[in-house]
């Protein structure tokens, strides 16, 4: 048994308090029943009463798991082809300079991003609203859809999709049948990254965004400048809540794979032996 | 009653299935294959053999439809394959690393190819079970690659590759990845099913045995040349350079200068030494450096001087590697030259008479070495 230390300890209590102590007071109060945010009176769950019935929360919801399954899916088609594209088209002129530039807009500044975007959308007279929201978080979240799926395209066996090509598949039906299924996974979880940055993204949907399409991130912004409110919190734990499910989900579901395929080699190597 | 010799390349009439015409590869300055001509022959188990980095892996994918020649011609049946995508090539290709495909069981990577034809359910589920019968994966059809055994993947995907019946079939290291046991196994069972099939076969190796072993002729390859093509025997027996000699089984080479007395010709080699006699390949231009080149297994060795033996070398033995089966001497000449001598080891190691720094007799026929220009 490993000895115990006591810096070890210290570390690790200073680290994850200062990572996680905002959060858990959050969902502390989230169940406060007094209406002042600083002050414990008891436990409640008034609040989140109070939040199902603010039609505006909801409506504000809604408009962000639409905008965030839109742009999410576009971005994971664009960025798994960008990826494609790079890992696959070998050496050709400026090709530093083109996976530069997918990966650039990981750098860029929000603010710059959403500035640019607007200026756009008023040049070409686009109506601010759901629908530019959507096109602007998928120009940013392509990018991260785009490196996770190609670091797993670069360790792809070629050959893979030559023997398809030498069955008798069509280029398109090689990516279709053997590619897209055994890199599935990433491309899942760049579409569930492109999902989590489209939800909870302030900035740039306050750029693009129009009078008709509220997402959560800035209603909780703006109701917040009048003063925090027992049910933001509510409507934050809920939030943190959904996230981390969807996060421990798809870790187990990999975790179960990776354990099954080492299970199924080990069996496979001793009938060999 | 004497069976006939399969040796298609012997007969003008026969129609090659592949012919390399002047073919020419080139990888921006690196030239893999350099004007290369050849032909194969239908049925045949044909063995490309060389060095990594000799072209022998190009000279596949270019029939397999990977590459494209950069110039010259590839005909398949007499057809020019440089416009045919791999995909509608009558060649099939079993993959070096396998290339099974990870998400699909056994059953569904063999029917792969099958359901791109548009065959029926009944048709592909028939010839699918055909192939797991033929390469006795019956049993194990559920299953993913991942849930057998290397032996098991490589017949997977020797099935795979076999289901659409191709006229071709290319196999790329094809055993590379099995234990030396279970290569050698699984060597006949490949020329098993070859025959079997009556599929033409092209295998490129750089494992010299297993190339003498499954194949009815032999391409020896260096830098995108051909250096030799024949059968095996030939090929062992009847080198056509120093380097085929050198590259395939063990050898010993002394350089001397050759003359041409009657039908033999004799080397001498070094001062004071008896020259010896052995047999040109073909015409031999004589007055010039030549190599004499011999097999270790074709050198006796003997304590005595042998009576009637035309070529006997004397020296001292300075190494004795032990196999099990065979011994190999190491002996050493009056002028510092390197013989290796090899013995079956018919009698037990203790009633061995040859030992350490011994001086030992060599000798040999004059049929037994051959004499190489290059």
């Amino acid at each position: 048994m490993r000895r115990f230390s006591w810096f070890n300890a210290t570390s690790l209590t200073l680290g994850f308090t200062f990572l996680y102590l905002p959060m858990i007071l959050l969902v502390i109060y989230s169940f406060n029943a007094s209406k002042l945010v600083t002050v414990w009176a008891g436990f409640s769950t008034r609040w989140y009463g109070e939040l199902f019935a603010d039609q505006e929360f909801l409506d504000a919801a809604w408009v962000t798991i639409r905008v965030a399954v839109f742009s999410s899916t576009i971005a994971t088609v664009l960025g798994t082809m960008a990826a494609t594209v790079m890992v696959r088209a070998g050496r050709f002129a400026g090709r530093t300079l083109f996976s530069g530039m997918i990966y650039a807009p990981l750098v860029m500044p929000e603010v710059i991003t959403g500035l640019s975007l607007l200026l756009l959308f008023i040049g070409i007279g686009l109506d601010r609203g759901i629908f530019t929201i959507v096109l602007a978080h998928t120009t940013f979240s392509m990018c991260y859809v785009s490196v996770v799926v190609s670091s797993r395209l670069a360790t792809f066996d070629r050959a893979l999709e030559e023997a398809a090509l030498d069955l008798g598949c069509s280029h398109f039906q090689a990516f279709r049948l053997v590619t897209l299924p055994i890199i599935a996974p990433a491309v899942i979880s760049g579409w569930l990254l492109a999902f989590t940055l489209s939800l909870d993204d302030l900035v740039i949907a306050s750029f693009t965004t129009g009078p008709s399409a509220t997402t959560l991130p800035i209603k909780i912004f703006s109701a917040v400048r009048l003063g925090v409110s027992p049910q933001i919190n509510a409507l934050s734990t809920l939030m943190i809540a959904i996230v981390t499910v969807g996060v421990i989900t798809a870790s187990l579901i990999s975790k179960r794979a990776a354990v099954a395929q080492a299970r199924d080699e080990q069996a496979a190597a001793r009938a060999t032996a | 009653m004497s069976q006939t010799v399969f040796a298609p390349w012997e007969n003008p009439e026969e129609e090659p299935l592949i012919r390399f015409r002047n073919v020419t590869k080139r990888f921006g300055d690196f030239t893999a294959i350099d004007d290369l001509t050849l032909d194969i022959y239908t049925r045949e188990f044909f063995a490309l053999l060389g060095p990594s980095g000799c072209g022998k892996t190009t000279m596949m994918r270019m029939l397999a439809g990977f590459e494209a020649p950069s110039d010259g011609t590839i005909l398949l049946s007499g057809q020019d394959i440089a416009p045919i995508p791999p995909n509608r090539r009558a060649v099939n290709m079993m993959f070096q690393s396998y290339a099974l495909f990870p998400h699909l069981s056994v059953w569904e990577n063999i029917a792969f190819g099958l359901k791109r034809e548009s065959q029926d359910r009944e048709a592909i589920a028939a010839r699918v079970e055909e192939m797991l019968r033929l390469t006795r994966l019956t049993k194990f059809a559920k299953r993913k690659p991942h849930q057998i055994s290397g032996g098991q993947r490589q017949r997977v995907a020797l099935a795979r590759s076999l289901a659409k019946a191709p006229k071709l079939l290319l196999l790329d290291e094809p055993l590379g990845a099995l234990d030396k046991k279970l290569r050698e196994q699984t060597q006949f069972e490949l020329m098993d099913i070859q025959e079997k099939t009556g599929t033409t076969f092209v295998i490129v190796t750089h494992d010299q045995e297993e190339a003498m072993t499954v194949a009815s002729r032999v391409a020896v390859m260096d830098e995108g040349k051909l250096i030799q093509v024949a059968t095996p025997d030939v090929i062992y027996e009847a080198p056509s350079s120093v380097y085929v000699a050198d590259f395939i089984g063990d050898v010993n080479i002394v350089e001397g200068r050759g003359t041409r007395e009657g039908e033999r010709i004799r080397l001498d080699w070094a001062e004071g030494q008896p020259p010896i006699w052995g047999t040109p390949r073909g015409a031999l231009s004589t007055d010039r450096a030549v190599y004499f080149a011999i097999r270790p297994e074709k050198v006796s060795i003997s304590k005595e001087k042998p009576a009637d033996r035309r070529n006997m070398l004397e020296g001292e033995v300075v190494d004795i590697a032990y196999l099990g089966n065979i011994s190999t001497y190491h002996v050493q000449l009056a002028n510092g030259q390197m013989m290796k001598a090899q013995t079956a080891n018919t009698r037990r190691l203790a009633n061995r008479d040859i030992t350490w720094e011994d001086r030992v007799w060599l000798s040999f026929t004059e049929t037994a070495g051959i004499l190489l220009e290059h």
